[in-house]
């Protein structure tokens, strides 16, 4: 008996013998992040493994085994968590992208535009290579671009970490996120046709910009008029942010804006309006800890149900060798200026290794758009997904220990021997 | 904070006779010369808790030519930067000016900011990280957690003396105006995100610190040599370094050394106070205004605490008389002593300075339960003061 024929069976009994009820499902997804909360925990502390590697192991594992919970291409519920929680992470990210440094740093936004500009056309020469058309290579490409700032900002979270490598790598993936989901949602609709001019091509970006900036300010204004009678450190204020996250998410999907840009773009709105320190972190923790829980296991059972084939394994392989190292390239090329000593550029381009849901949900978008070539994207896209979720996790916290910017030492916790203390 | 330098190897020779040193000669200075040293902070841009920058700001620094030299501190959200010689608190604003810019534009560069202050407003200390320097790792060994909790942020101002006698008198004297110092100089009223009620909270860390305190009370040099050599046959004390006195001699410079200041949250304030110091040191050299006393030392323990607690605010015990004065009154009566010599030193500006807050009793402390009384929000305090230290509030 598999699994889908084991909740078929489950979900009939279920409704005979308790009703009403929230169903099935919600049970199952309770004790899924049940699962992924416990094994997030054990691998942290007898491996001494990012958390969210455990979140991955569990979802890869649910996925492997054919749960249901989570069909590609997603759709409905799971497609707005998704959203959401990524909209979540990128609001605080555009809340963290200081623009005032741009200016008196020039070089690290030359920086995040070579290092996003070699990934893009360092894969898309692979996979041409490799011999995958061009409408396949392309949305592989970019989404090759985007560094998972949620995946960071766990790490981040799990290590205790601050400084200059921790700070330049999650504003350089936030900067890439921007880029990739601003041309990847723009393509994703003119995947079935094929724009001529380059106005063509530019249209659907400045159209998915737009709508996305009208919604990120009318969710920076509405935050900003909150915060003139809200204390910027009470629950409510966390609850009506989220509250607005979410609807913000809701609406920009409904009008063909992306819902992750639009809170990013609202955060970068938010701090500029506002430009007070953000002190609602500690209160939105936890809730905003399980949607990213929520996130990455629905990432790592979506990404499970790839095709593993051994010519599949060889593209996936390609295009992550290729992208690390158009990365630690591109931060390394532009860093002579730029304030960081060569170890650190080499290690800023190692922490941007995490792939996770902005990827998911770009090539989310190809598939919608078109079933055809989306399988041909989804074979590629999803085990690299899969595989950068866990491994760029565990990469990027080599870097941060690496660099000495962890507060915590690199050993299981079960094991430490420090005077850390828990009350 | 302590000197950096000062840590000492615990591994000692067994026979105490072998372990005498013999502290060095009082190197010549010029009298009334200054030296002027600041310790600060190292913020983030994003919820300004201290930032793990200082090597990044070290290297950034050294492209720059500047006077004097930056150097790191215990831990790796901290750096001292220090004047060379100056002659007045006119030319150590004027040392310090660039040296801020220099700061402000590298910290611009790494996306951090600079901040003054005696405190961090809510840092935990735990989560500090001990600069990457055997000296500070050795260290930390010897002295635990005390080395993270001593992120603090002090003012070592130095003032040339004309000879090793002449020192001592002169440290002996300024012992009775270290709670003016203290006073005027408080902005740590914020202590791991809490409100400690003392206008310099700094100080009491401080006092964790075996040899802290005040100097022992002798006016002889080779009295004091002898104390020193005393001590070192002890094995506790090694060095000069080893003494965390508010006030030390400090030979090889042929200077006093005063280190009860909080880092103001200003560089121009940080002058002023320098040349409130010179002042005074030039009364003491050319009145001989009185005669320190080991009985100064009754009180010395209780103004200390009254000007950390209080600030402005203080009761100030006169050690001579036993009289009982708010602190304010005697910091303006002294302040009106000092006219001839402030003039005399190019000083005027910077004790009218000084003055015109004492009269509105105000000091770094009181300016910054202010902006908390008006934000709520210790971060924000702490952006507000990046942006005063910056000159932009």
């Amino acid at each position: 008996m598999n699994l889908t024929s084991f909740i078929n069976d489950l979900l009939g009994f279920w409704s005979e013998w308790l009703r009403p009820s929230a169903g099935l499902p919600t049970v199952l997804w309770s004790l899924l992040l049940a699962a992924a909360a416990a094994s997030g925990h054990l691998v942290q502390r007898y491996l001494g493994l990012p958390k969210v590697v455990g979140y991955s192991i569990v979802g890869a594992v649910v996925g492997f085994a054919g749960f249901e919970g989570a069909i590609w291409p997603l759709r409905g519920i799971s497609l707005f968590l998704l959203e959401l929680g990524a909209a979540v992470v990128l609001f605080e990210a555009g809340g963290r992208l200081p623009l005032r440094w741009f200016r008196h740093n020039p070089m690290v936004l030359g920086q995040s535009l070579l290092e996003a500009t070699l990934t893009y056309f360092g894969v898309l020469w692979t996979l041409q290579l490799l011999g995958l058309p061009d409408p396949v290579a392309n949305p592989i490409a970019l989404m090759a671009i985007v560094a998972s700032p949620a995946v960071l900002s766990r790490v981040i979270m799990d290590t205790r970490a601050s400084g200059p490598v921790t700070e330049r790598a999650m504003t350089l993936a936030t900067l890439n996120t921007f880029y990739a989901l601003a041309l990847g949602y723009a393509q994703a609709g003119l995947i079935e046709r094929a724009p001529q001019t380059l106005l063509q091509k530019l249209y659907p970006v400045a159209v998915v910009l737009g709508l996305s900036f009208v919604i990120g300010a009318i969710l920076a204004l509405a935050l900003r008029t909150a915060l003139r009678f809200m204390s910027p450190t009470s629950e409510s204020t966390s609850i009506l942010l989220l509250a607005l996250i979410a609807a913000g998410a809701a609406l920009t999907a409904h009008v063909g804006g992306s819902a992750p840009l639009a809170a990013l773009i609202g955060g970068v709105l938010l701090k500029t309006l506002n430009p007070k320190p953000w002190a609602w972190q500690r209160q939105l923790g936890t809730a905003a800890s399980l949607l990213t829980m929520l996130m990455f296991v629905l990432v790592s059972i979506v990404a499970a149900q790839a095709d593993w084939t051994l010519p599949v394994a060889s593209v996936v392989l390609a295009v992550i060798v290729v992208r690390l190292f158009a990365k630690i390239a591109g931060v390394a090329i532009a860093n002579p200026g730029s304030g960081a000593s060569w170890k650190q550029a080499f290690w800023v381009g190692c922490a941007m290794s995490p792939l996770s849901a902005i990827a998911l949900l770009i090539a989310s978008n190809f598939t919608t758009a078109s079933p055809l070539l989306g399988t041909m994207i989804t074979q590629v896209a999803l085990p690299s997904i899969l595989l950068m979720e866990v491994m760029g996790a565990v990469l990027a916290t080599v870097a941060i220990h690496a660099v000495g910017e962890s507060s915590v030492p690199w050993a299981p916790q079960a094991f430490s021997t420090t005077e850390d203390t828990q009350r | 904070m302590a000197d950096s330098d000062d840590f000492r190897s615990p591994a000692l020779p067994s026979d105490p006779a072998s372990r005498v040193v013999k502290l060095e000669p009082f190197n010549r200075s010029e009298a009334l010369s200054l030296g002027v040293e600041l310790e600060l902070q190292l913020v983030n841009t994003h919820d300004y808790d201290l930032a793990p920058y200082a090597e990044d700001m070290l290297r950034l620094m050294a492209q720059t030519p500047l006077p004097g030299s930056v150097v790191p501190e215990m831990t790796s959200s901290m750096i001292e930067i220090s004047t060379d010689i100056c002659h007045s608190a006119q030319d150590v604003i004027t040392q310090l000016s660039p040296i801020r810019e220099a700061l402000i534009k590298n910290a611009d560069k790494l996306n951090i900011a600079v901040v003054g202050g005696g405190t961090h407003a809510f840092q935990q200390w735990h989560e500090r990280r001990i600069y990457d320097k055997p000296r500070f790792r050795e260290l930390s060994e010897l002295y635990g957690y005390l080395s993270k909790q001593f992120t603090i942020f002090g003012q070592h101002v130095h003032i040339g003396c004309p000879d090793a006698d002449a020192a001592l008198l002169m440290l002996h004297r300024m012992s009775r105006y270290i709670p003016h110092f203290i006073a005027l100089s408080a902005s740590s009223p914020f202590v791991q995100g809490q409100d400690t009620q003392f206008d310099s909270a700094r100080l009491n860390s401080v006092f964790a610190f075996p040899l802290s305190g005040r100097a022992p009370f002798t006016l002889s040099w080779k009295e004091f040599e002898a104390y020193f050599e005393r001590m070192t046959r002890t094995g506790v004390v090694r060095s000069m370094k080893d003494f965390y006195w508010d006030i030390r001699p400090k030979p090889e410079f042929g200077t006093i050394e005063i280190r009860v200041f909080d880092t103001p949250l200003t560089v121009e304030r940080a002058a002023a106070l320098a040349g409130y110091v010179q002042s005074l040191a030039a009364w003491f050299l050319q009145e001989q205004p009185f005669e320190p006393t080991e009985d100064d030392y009754l009180v010395y323990t209780y103004n200390r605490f009254q000007a950390c607690r209080f600030g402005l605010d203080a009761v100030y015990v006169d050690p001579a008389s036993g009289q009982h004065m708010p602190l304010r009154d005697h910091i303006l009566m002294t302040m009106t002593q000092l006219e001839w010599h402030s003039e005399a030193l190019n000083a005027t500006q910077a004790l009218g300075e000084l003055r015109t807050s004492v009269e509105a009793n105000r000091n770094d402390a009181r300016w910054l339960r202010e902006k908390q009384g008006k934000e709520r929000l210790l971060a924000e305090v702490v952006r507000q003061a990046a942006l005063r230290f910056r000159g932009a509030a």
